[in-house]
Order: C-alpha cells, then sequence, then structure tokens
C-alpha cells in the first residue's frame, strides 16, 4: 500500500498555490505537511479527495496502489478523509454513521463488525446514541472510526485534532496514528501545529508555495 | 385569524344536518369522486415532488441556483386557473401541440378523435396539478438549500460521503433527503390537499363522469335547492376529513416504515451518480410547457381563421380583446383586491412583526399552514356561513375579506422567517447613533429587506388575483371578479375570449412579480 504523488500541484489561474512536488507515503506512514493558514495544505487533501472546487485546480498524478486517482471520481478513489470537524451525519445514530461507511454484504457481520469497532475506540454501547449527545472526543474518535471502516487505501488529515481541548488532543491523537499504522493506512496529516505531528515521522513545509522536507 | 376560527365554527355547526350527511351517502357520484380526488391528488404531489427534487439537486451540484431562482418567480406568478385554461387549449386534440406533431410527425389532417381533457382518469388534471405544484416545491426547496448553513453543511457532508464512497444519487437519497423531509411535510401536505381538492381547475381540465368529489360539491353548494346545499356543506366537511385520514394514512404508512429505511440508508455505499441532465431536461421542459400555454393563448386570443393543421392562425384580429375590454369592470375589481389586499397584508404583517413577541409567531405560522392545509372549500363554505350572519356576504367589504384571509397567511409564511431573520446588530449600532426606531426601519431595517418584503407583496398579489372559491361564495353574485368570469366563459364556446381571459388572469401578477424582482434586488454587497 503507498501513495505515491509526482508534480503535484494546485493552481488559481494562472498562479500556482502549490509548486509542483512529488512524495511518496508508504504502507503505515504517516506524512505531515505543515504551513500557514491560506497557504493552500487543505486546497490539496481536497485535490486529492477530488473535491477541489473551481477555480482551483490540481496538476501532476497522484498514484494509489497503482491506480491513478484523478481519472476517479471521489466515491472510487477509496481515499477516507477527517475533517476539522468531524462531521458525523446528524439524522443518524453513531451506529448508522459507521454503518454507512461499511461495503455492503451480510447485515449481522456488518453489525458485528460496527459493535467491535465501537469497542476499539472505547464507545461500546453507543450504537444507538445520536452524534450530539457525544464529548468533542467521542465524536472525532466515531470520525475517525467511520474513515477507517469505509477501509481506505489511504488517509487524508485535515487538521483533526485542531479543535480538541489539551488534554483530550494528545491522547486522541495518539490513539488516531496507533490506528492508522496498525492498519497499514498512508496518511498525509495536514496542520500548521507542531505538537501533532507524529514522532520520528516525515515532516513537510509549504513556504511561499514550495513545499520543502523540514 | 379570527374570521377562520370563526367560519370554521360556524361551518362544522352547519354540518350537523343528519339528513344531508344521509343524502350525502346516497349520492351516485360519492365513491367515484372521492377515489378520483384521492388518485388525483397524490398522483399531482408525487410527480410534482419528483420533478422538484431532482431538478433542486441538479442545480445545487452543478452551482446553478441562482438562475433557477429566476426563472422560478415568472412560473410561481402565473395562476392556477390560467395555466389549467392555457393548458387545455394546448393539448386539446386541435391544440398546439397536436397541430405540432402533425406537423413534423404523423401528417394528421384533421385533430384525433382523442380524449385530451376531462379524461376519465384525471390525467390532464394530473399534468397542470404536477407543473404547476412542482415550481411551488422547487420554491420551497431552493429558499432551503439558497440559505448559507444549510450550504456550508451540505458540502461538507457531501466530501464525508464521498470519503466513505457514496455517489452524488446516495449522498441525495440517504444524506441530503432525510434532513430536508422535515422541512418538506407541511409544503407536501398543502400540495396534495390544494391537488385533491382543487375546484378551477377541475371544473377546466377534470373528468365529467363522474366528476372529481370538489366539484360534485361545488355543484351541490351552487345549486337553488336547500337541500342540495346542505349536502354540500357536508360534503365539503367530509372531503376535508378524507382529505385529512389519507394524510394521517401516510404518515402511518411512513412511521411503519422507517426501520425500513432506516436499514436501507444504512446498507452500505454506492456510488452511482445523479442523472443531472435529467433534473436540466426536466427544468426545461417545464420552461417550455409554460412557453408553450402562454402562446397557445396569446395565438388563440388573436386567431380569427385557424384551421387545423396549421400551427399559426391564418387570420389574426382582436375581436376577443375588444370583447374582454367590455368586462373590464372584473378586471378592476381583481386589480383593485390584489394592491389593496396585499398592501394591507403588508401593513398587517410588518405590524405584526415588529410589535408581537416572536413567541406568538410559532401560533400564527401554525394558523398560516392550517389556513393554507385545509381545503379551499371548505374555508370559502365556513367563511360565507360566518358573513352571512354578519352581514358581510355579498358586500364589498366581505369580498375583500375573503381576500385577505389567504394573501395573509400566504404572506406570512413567506415573511416571518426573512424578517425575524434580519441582524439585531444593525438595530444596536443605530441605536449607538442616535437612530429612532422610525428612522431606523425606514433608512436601515425595510431598505435592507426589501426584496423578501416586495417578493410578499408578489406573492400577496397573485394570491388574490387567482382566488374563486371563496371569492365566489361570499360575492353572491353581487360582483364578478375575473377568475370567476374566467372560469364561466371555458364552458362556453368563445375560445378567443377564454384564452384573452386567462392572459388577462396571467399578466398583471406576472408584472408585479417582475418589479418586485426589478426593485427587491439588492444595491449593496454583503461583507
Amino acid at each position: 500500500m503507498s501513495l505515491q504523488l509526482k508534480d503535484i500541484s494546485i493552481t488559481l489561474g494562472h498562479k500556482f498555490l502549490i509548486a509542483p512536488f512529488t512524495l511518496e507515503i508508504g504502507k503505515g506512514e504517516i506524512v505531515t505537511l505543515m504551513g500557514p493558514s491560506g497557504s493552500g495544505k487543505s486546497s490539496l487533501l481536497s485535490g486529492l479527495a477530488g473535491t477541489l472546487v473551481a477555480p482551483l485546480q490540481i496538476h501532476g498524478r497522484a498514484e494509489l496502489n497503482g491506480h491513478e486517482l484523478f481519472a476517479l471520481p471521489p466515491e472510487r478513489r477509496h481515499v477516507g478523509r477527517l475533517f476539522q470537524d468531524d462531521l458525523l451525519f446528524p439524522h443518524m445514530t453513531v451506529g448508522e454513521n459507521l454503518l454507512f461507511g461499511m461495503a455492503r454484504g451480510n447485515r449481522t457481520q456488518r453489525l458485528s463488525e460496527m459493535r467491535t469497532a465501537l469497542k476499539e475506540i472505547e464507545l461500546e454501547g453507543f450504537d444507538d446514541r445520536p452524534p450530539h449527545t457525544l464529548s468533542g472526543g467521542q465524536r472525532q474518535r466515531v470520525s475517525l472510526m467511520r474513515s477507517l471502516l469505509a477501509k481506505p487505501e489511504a488517509m487524508l488529515l485535515d487538521e483533526p485534532f485542531s479543535r480538541l481541548d489539551t488534554n483530550l488532543r494528545s491522547q486522541i491523537r495518539s490513539s488516531t496514528f496507533e490506528l492508522l499504522k496498525r492498519r497499514g493506512t498512508p496518511t498525509l496529516l495536514v496542520t500548521h501545529d507542531a505538537a501533532d505531528v507524529p514522532e520520528g515521522g516525515k515532516v513537510l513545509r509549504i513556504e511561499k508555495g514550495a513545499v520543502t522536507h523540514a | 385569524m379570527a374570521p377562520l376560527l370563526a367560519s370554521l365554527v360556524f361551518l362544522l355547526a352547519g354540518a350537523a344536518d343528519l339528513g344531508a350527511w344521509r343524502a350525502l351517502f346516497q349520492h351516485p357520484q360519492l365513491v367515484g369522486g372521492l377515489l378520483l380526488s384521492l388518485f388525483t391528488g397524490t398522483a399531482a404531489t408525487v410527480i410534482a415532488a419528483f420533478v422538484a427534487l431532482l431538478i433542486a439537486a441538479s442545480f445545487f451540484e452543478r452551482g446553478k441556483d441562482t438562475t433557477l431562482a429566476r426563472g422560478l418567480s415568472a412560473m410561481l406568478a402565473v395562476p392556477h386557473l390560467a395555466f389549467a385554461i392555457g393548458l387545455g387549449f394546448l393539448i386539446m386534440p386541435s391544440g398546439l401541440l397536436a397541430r405540432v406533431i402533425a406537423d413534423l410527425f404523423t401528417g394528421w389532417t384533421n385533430p384525433p378523435p382523442w380524449v385530451t381533457t376531462h379524461d376519465p382518469y384525471g390525467l390532464a388534471l394530473i399534468v397542470a396539478l404536477a407543473v404547476k405544484e412542482s415550481g411551488f416545491l422547487l420554491y420551497v426547496l431552493t429558499n432551503i438549500l439558497a440559505r448559507e448553513d444549510v450550504r456550508q453543511s451540505f458540502a461538507a457532508q457531501k466530501a464525508a460521503a464521498q470519503a466513505l464512497g457514496h455517489g452524488t444519487r446516495s449522498i441525495w437519497l440517504r444524506l441530503f433527503l432525510p434532513q430536508l423531509w422535515p422541512q418538506l411535510i407541511w409544503p407536501l401536505v398543502i400540495v396534495f390537499v390544494y391537488a385533491a381538492t382543487v375546484v378551477d381547475m377541475a371544473l377546466v381540465l377534470g373528468p365529467t363522469q363522474p366528476p372529481t368529489f370538489a366539484t360534485v360539491v361545488w355543484s351541490d353548494i351552487n345549486s337553488a335547492h336547500v337541500d342540495d346545499a346542505a349536502r354540500g356543506n357536508a360534503g365539503a366537511v367530509l372531503l376535508a376529513l378524507v382529505t385529512g385520514a389519507a394524510i394521517a394514512s401516510m404518515a402511518a404508512l411512513g412511521w411503519t416504515l422507517r426501520p425500513a429505511t432506516r436499514w436501507w440508508r444504512t446498507l452500505g455505499p454506492s456510488t452511482r451518480t445523479l442523472p443531472l441532465w435529467l433534473g436540466a431536461a426536466k427544468w426545461r421542459g417545464l420552461q417550455v410547457f409554460y412557453i408553450a400555454v402562454f402562446m397557445t393563448l396569446l395565438m388563440l386570443s388573436v386567431a380569427q381563421l385557424w384551421p387545423f393543421p396549421h400551427i399559426l392562425p391564418e387570420h389574426i384580429e382582436l375581436s376577443a380583446w375588444q370583447q374582454a375590454s367590455d368586462h373590464s369592470s372584473s378586471l378592476v375589481l381583481s386589480l383593485l383586491l390584489a394592491i389593496r389586499t396585499s398592501l394591507s397584508g403588508l401593513v398587517l404583517l410588518v405590524l405584526w412583526l415588529e410589535f408581537v413577541p416572536e413567541r406568538w409567531d410559532r401560533a400564527m405560522m401554525t394558523l398560516s399552514l392550517v389556513m393554507l392545509g385545509l381545503p379551499a372549500l371548505l374555508i370559502g363554505l365556513g367563511q360565507y356561513q360566518l358573513f352571512l350572519r354578519v352581514g358581510l356576504t355579498g358586500t364589498g367589504l366581505g369580498l375583500y375579506m375573503a381576500h385577505l384571509m389567504p394573501v395573509v397567511a400566504y404572506m406570512f409564511v413567506m415573511l416571518q422567517g426573512p424578517y425575524r431573520a434580519s441582524d439585531p446588530r444593525w438595530r444596536d449600532a443605530s441605536r449607538g447613533l442616535g437612530v429612532g426606531r422610525w428612522r431606523f426601519l425606514t433608512r436601515i431595517k425595510w431598505p435592507l429587506l426589501k426584496a423578501p418584503l416586495l417578493a410578499s407583496v408578489a406573492v400577496g398579489f397573485a394570491v388574490s388575483f387567482g382566488q374563486f372559491v371563496p371569492a365566489q361564495l361570499v360575492a353572491a353574485g353581487r360582483f364578478s371578479t375575473l377568475p370567476m368570469e374566467a372560469v364561466t366563459l371555458t364552458s362556453g364556446t368563445n375560445r378567443p375570449l377564454a384564452a384573452a381571459f386567462a392572459l388577462l388572469l396571467m399578466l398583471p401578477p406576472l408584472l408585479v412579480f417582475l418589479l418586485a424582482g426589478l426593485f427587491g434586488r439588492p444595491r449593496w454587497r454583503a461583507a
């Protein structure tokens, strides 16, 4: 499992928001991309996920396990995303949110997998709870698990810890990284906070549109 | 709203006549008429909802909602009755549609022997209702989807769902529709009740053997025999009860199916996408419908000789318009009523929204929705009985009140949200500058709210201009408004005159909507 980005750039009209850069993220590897607000970090993730809105455009080549990403619509890219907001669907229960992204198949097996996943994020028995009754940290864990249950071949994390309070933040961060590594998912994390960088992980910086190794 | 409650009380008291109920249950057209009413109402609502949802989703996905909003106001301005008359002339065997088909495909030399209007299943009525009501539902949907909070929330949810492997069709059906549903229930109820109980459109296009139950009741109410009128009174109550029972059954069905819908929602990702082209095609189709109806009415109103299968009339003359000018008093009366009721409705509602605490809005909204959600026949009859007791039947004031009630209800539904949502910080900022209330209202608040204020006036004008059932009953033969004349004319043989009247019904509301759009356009941009 690897995500290969070749000569990737983001343009706004004729201007580069992010100049071309190349990067490979291996199995279970978490690469961090840092930069100030407005530097194009989130646009890069939207571009890779296929949801970038015009006039911004992404160029270059992105391959995920040998498949050319840009030739596929967003829903067929198998790229999971975690946002600043947890984006749990408000009209569904916690369990339904988790089932929403899981591949079709035997109902009993899917339910059992969902309940095991809830146990894994220490929310056993929460399947019938509406999302608004959960704390911020619990919601973010459900959101992460919802992404992982869809069995993404790569993950894009868009400052997912920025809205959590300090105590919770380090706890959620370590459990997230641990889960992603355990599942071997290549991950690109964007953040402007150095505290979010996983220990020993590769770090890139965007400065004035150029992506450089930190 | 007091007249609404009082009229319902009088109506229910009048419906206690057991003899009338016995006569009603022996009516030969009772079962057939009721079944037809439920069928036409349900079919029109389902089709309208499907068309509106597909168009709204398609335009939302392509980010072209503003194009939609512009075209919609013109569609909404066309009164139902005028549209029904135009559609009838368009689809009749010698109508413009058959002429175009003959010219392009079949080479017919005589009109085909088809029953296209007054068909036994009410198909023409269903088409007319579905086209008109899809415009209303589309208006409701675009208003919800145009809200910045909804737009942002849906965009974010869509990105999250796509990352989970869901295509746009699945996202709309599983995510957006369930969240929109609570806000669509009332509009759908209003559409269903209207479609199942409409009188004027059914008289123009609906089946005759049996007719829809609303027209059976209408015929009884207008009968000179006291017994028939009493049976009509009971019929109006029965119609309301049956439509209410139908809505309750649908709600119960929805409740029963809830586990199934929840199961379906979490079935897993589907990558199928929305057929955006189909939504765009349906929108074009709606526009073509309206243009074809307008062109048919225009050509028919000036056609002296229009032999089949010619697409254009051979000779043009203005005699129908000259004849129509002989009835100018009904046009003037309708115009005056529409201007007076929409402007007095505006004054009443602004006074309410300025001086009545917001917590009372809920009660007012409920009453307004009840007013819109009850059959016009029921309200018209109740009003008639109330006005009869207080001596308002057959008076100018009674006619004005009969027009004002639905106008205020529609205007309140339109205006309450935008008016209450106006930013209170503007008031605080003005106070800080030493500006008094009146100056704040005239210089700041109302100019900022001019788009919804003018739009509500336009809606009020159109509602008043198209009033038929309550107006006809309260007028008691002493006044004649444009819709009353138009309904009478459609049953006659002077088609050019009927077409001219339909156009007269159509043009003033269109003009008012156009002006409201023009003057309501903001000359500033939000920061």
